[in-house]
């Protein structure tokens, strides 16, 4: 029986795609359809927020510099990592994160909390100079992101795209994209209410990069950077042993 | 149904097994079939004879 | 090569060209100054290098009805050089990211130089660039000669080839300007994305009108690898890359997947990109290319079989096991685990077989470097798949993942095996190709495979070394509990061995430069064989009994 089957499936070429396509799918449907169906999967955190214009441009310089090759955000549930780098990663933590930044390689610790744990001056120096910090790294300098002029006026349709892969942005939002990222690094302008209007109380309004006259690409990335673990505290209460959110350095 | 957790660790146990067992069967029973010696001995020979021509 | 066209296909290239130009002028009209717009310049820059040869030999007369009746070797020719000349730019890439971790400044303070920015040039060079050029180029030239057909057409090989090649050029120019989706080994945008499936539809039907011309009753088991390659790669780029673009005149775009589901898909991916890419297609080259070379069949044919079907339906399952102890639910990394153990019997079966295949000829081994090639890969195919399947363990994944241990892992199975194995039918194939009796300097072949061996001993080494290390500093406590190293202590550490690296991967790629002047020699240099048999086809009806695919 098989052996006539097999036969047959060989003698058409087409037979014989067909079973390699039958053979291979099997494992990828039945790991991935479940993850979708599956409600545990993704814990629930109402206080979950989404990220601002601004912290969306900076996570997409993120993905632009590839800093994802050499930096994790994803803490595992081991002994030495949690107390390293903070209570481990809950899934609802990356619920929005199109895509994920996860990693696979630590040539850098992992940044999954490094929000608010280094204040905005020792970032930019950082990422300006990694080793006027850091003298042993090996980080390569980032300074052309403080002379880079922020692009905005493509952030509306950013958020849009996110909108049409399932963030929750509203019509508000997505139209006030530019104005709320300008507002959110220079708190003194008229702009900056509307941020914390749109985006919650605890959003952070300041000059990212201590320059307020111009919103550049080091301001979009600090604010993403320091936002890194706090859209939710879910997991400082999910976990066996509860842990307060350290407090924010300004 | 709810899918969860226990469903899929008690399909995959039976018949995600019975399934990974049928599909062994068939490839080796294919692999070892009496009739089939003389085509793959074929098959695996003809490779080497006169490559310069289709 | 286009004086083989007919004057009809020349019309057909010239007016396939003209519109990939118009594509082009359309991008760079959306896109303006964004790297968008400058891809449209490349592509329209692309179209109109190609489209020069073509316009030159345009009223040239009609080729010989003849060369119909001959294998279609001149698009794998242009292939192999394209392979080489990726394997030169991915592995100086390569040698210069390594360095970078070793000296950061050779950024020299640029923002297209950065590491993050050059680590896919690196993986997507040799990985599409190198690997994909050389899968392409031996699967046309194995499917003819199992199957005794000529190619299924005389413009789609060369569509599929150099279609490929642009797809690799957008990739490799974006990333210098940052466009990127972040996915590992899928970080092309769009549109990039979206013409390789162009291309890869055209390079299945291809493939498969040409198995069904076939004179060979049964289909050569390497036929089935290449085929499981074609069509598991063409299913996971397609679901990985669903991404909503911005703008139909912006390069950036938003993957569908979110979070955790993100996470598996891009990792069912990714470990599949190692699956079908890198391991299938080139166990096709393996199981034609050694036992030719070797000139014995392959030791059995039934554990092929049994392999074959055991790796297309396992591997499907092992992608999770990129993601133990992260938030991903228990029981998908539980099955990822289970299924990477049980990959360790097909994969040593292939290596098993491939190894008892040579016992007999263990001379030809000893004499011949191309067939060691071989051999060699063949023996680190093993032992990578047998690393792997240990990596995949969740508590040795606890010490390893994250650290240079998988660097090591990766590189154990790309040089170890991908390249080697590459190199070897490379040096199998230029003779045949281009008619000559043998390689210009056997002793250049024999130099090319030991700087690849040490080259691969040293990177390999170094980084197993610095990986365990890395792992151990980052869990070693006091005793009074606390954490004994920094992050940055752990870094310190890894300085030499990120220098030896650097110096492992150089070794590597003199010897690629090494094989490129021996085989630029051979096409050159060399006097055509005399004696050699000119390829003529068989007559239809004639030898062999009717086959049923026709």
């Amino acid at each position: 029986m098989a052996e006539l089957f097999h036969r047959k499936i060989e003698r058409t070429a087409i037979g014989f795609v067909l079973a390699i396509i039958a053979a291979a799918s099997v494992g990828g449907i039945v790991e991935i359809a479940p993850l979708f169906t599956i409600h545990q999967t993704v814990e629930d955190a109402p206080d979950m927020r989404l990220y601002t214009p601004l912290e969306l441009a900076g996570r997409d310089i993120y993905v632009r510099e590839g800093c994802y090759a050499c930096h994790s955000q994803m803490i595992r549930t081991l002994r030495d990592e949690v107390e390293r780098y903070g209570p481990y990663s809950l899934a609802v933590e990356s619920k929005y994160d199109h895509p994920m930044l996860w990693g696979s390689k630590r040539t850098g610790p992992d940044l999954a909390r490094v929000g608010d744990k280094y204040s905005d001056l020792w970032q930019v120096a950082h990422l300006t100079n990694p080793r006027s910090v850091v003298p042993e790294s090996n980080m390569p300098s980032y300074a052309f992101l403080a002379r880079t002029p922020l692009q905005t006026d493509d952030l509306r349709l950013r958020l849009a795209a996110q909108r049409d892969v399932g963030v929750p942005y509203t019509d508000d939002m997505i139209r006030n994209a530019a104005q709320d990222a300008y507002g959110q690094a220079t708190p003194d302008s008229d702009y900056a209410s509307g941020v914390t209007q749109r985006y919650g109380e605890a959003t952070q309004v300041r000059a990212f990069d201590g320059v307020t006259t111009e919103l550049t690409e080091m301001d979009a990335l600090v604010a993403y950077l320091q936002i890194l673990g706090r859209l939710t505290d879910a997991a400082y209460k999910h976990t066996a042993a509860p842990q307060k959110p350290p407090e924010p350095v300004k | 149904m709810d899918i969860d957790h226990d469903t899929l660790v008690a399909f995959s146990k039976s018949w995600g097994l019975l399934y990974l067992i049928a599909f062994a069967v068939a490839v080796t029973l294919y692999a070892f079939w009496p009739s089939n010696r003389e085509r793959f001995r074929d098959a695996k020979k003809r490779i080497l004879e006169g490559d310069d021509r289709p | 090569m286009i004086k083989q066209l007919t004057s009809s296909e020349r019309q057909g290239a010239a007016v396939l060209l003209g519109l990939l130009a118009a594509i082009g002028v359309l991008m760079a009209a959306l896109g303006r100054t964004g790297p968008f717009g400058i891809h449209g310049l490349i592509v329209i820059l692309f179209a109109l290098a190609l489209l020069f040869p073509v316009l030159s030999t345009f009223y040239e007369p009609e080729p010989d009805p003849e060369r119909l009746t001959y294998y279609y070797d001149d698009p794998i020719k242009a292939g192999i050089v394209l392979t080489m000349a990726w394997a030169v730019f991915g592995m100086f890439m390569g040698v210069w990211v390594a360095a970078q971790l070793a000296w950061p400044n050779l950024a020299f303070d640029a923002a297209w130089s950065t590491f993050g920015r050059l680590r896919p040039t690196h993986t997507t060079g040799v990985i599409f660039g190198f690997g994909g050029n050389a899968l392409i180029s031996t699967s046309l030239y194995v499917v003819q000669r199992t199957s005794r057909a000529r190619l299924a057409g005389q413009l789609s090989p060369w569509f599929v080839l150099m279609g490929y090649n642009l797809f690799c050029i957008l990739a490799v120019t974006g990333y210098f300007m940052g466009v990127t989706q972040s996915k590992e080994y899928a970080e092309p945008e769009w549109y990039a994305d979206l013409w390789l499936v162009i291309v890869w539809v055209s390079y299945f039907i291809l493939y498969i009108r040409t198995l069904a011309r076939r004179k060979e009753p049964h289909i050569y088991v390497a036929n089935w690898y290449y085929m499981a390659f074609i069509l598991v790669v063409a299913v996971l780029h397609i679901v990985n890359n669903i991404a909503v673009p911005i703008s139909w005149g912006s390069a950036k775009s938003y993957t569908v997947w979110a979070g955790v589901q993100d996470a598996m898909v891009q990792w069912w991916y990714g470990h599949n990109a190692v699956a079908f890419f890198l391991t299938s297609g080139f166990l096709g080259m393996l199981y034609y290319f050694l036992p030719v070379r070797a000139q014995r069949p392959i030791f059995s044919y039934r554990l092929s079989i049994l392999s074959f079907w055991g790796i297309t339906f396992f591997y499907m399952w092992v992608g999770s096991h990129h993601l133990h102890y992260t938030a991903l639910p228990h029981w998908v990394q539980n099955l990822g685990m289970t299924f990477s153990v049980m990959l360790l019997v097909p994969s040593w079966a292939s290596a098993g077989n491939a190894l008892l295949t040579l016992n007999g000829a263990w001379h030809r081994v000893r004499d011949d470097a191309t067939l060691r090639f071989m051999m060699v890969a063949a023996v680190f195919y093993g032992l990578s798949t047998f690393e792997g399947s240990f990596l995949a363990i969740r508590p040795v994944n606890a010490l390893s993942h994250y650290t240079d241990w998988t660097v090591a892992h990766v590189h154990a199975g790309v040089l170890g095996w991908v390249a080697l194995i590459t190199f070897g039918s490379i040096y199998t194939l230029v003779p045949s190709l281009w008619k000559r009796e043998r390689m210009y300097s056997p002793v250049l072949v024999e130099v090319h495979f030991w700087l690849a061996i040490a080259g691969t001993l040293v990177y390999v080494f170094a980084m197993w070394n610095s990986g365990i290390i890395q792992g151990l500093m980052w869990r070693t406590y006091t005793a009074d509990g606390t954490l004994a190293y920094s992050f940055v202590d752990s870094l310190v550490a890894m300085y030499p061995y990120y220098i030896a690296r650097t110096f492992g991967g150089f070794l590597f790629l003199l010897g690629t430069l090494v094989g490129c002047y021996n085989i630029w020699m051979t096409v050159r240099a060399a006097p055509a064989t005399a004696g050699r048999r000119l390829d003529v086809p068989e007559p239809d009806g004639a030898g062999m009994a009717p086959s049923p695919a026709e």
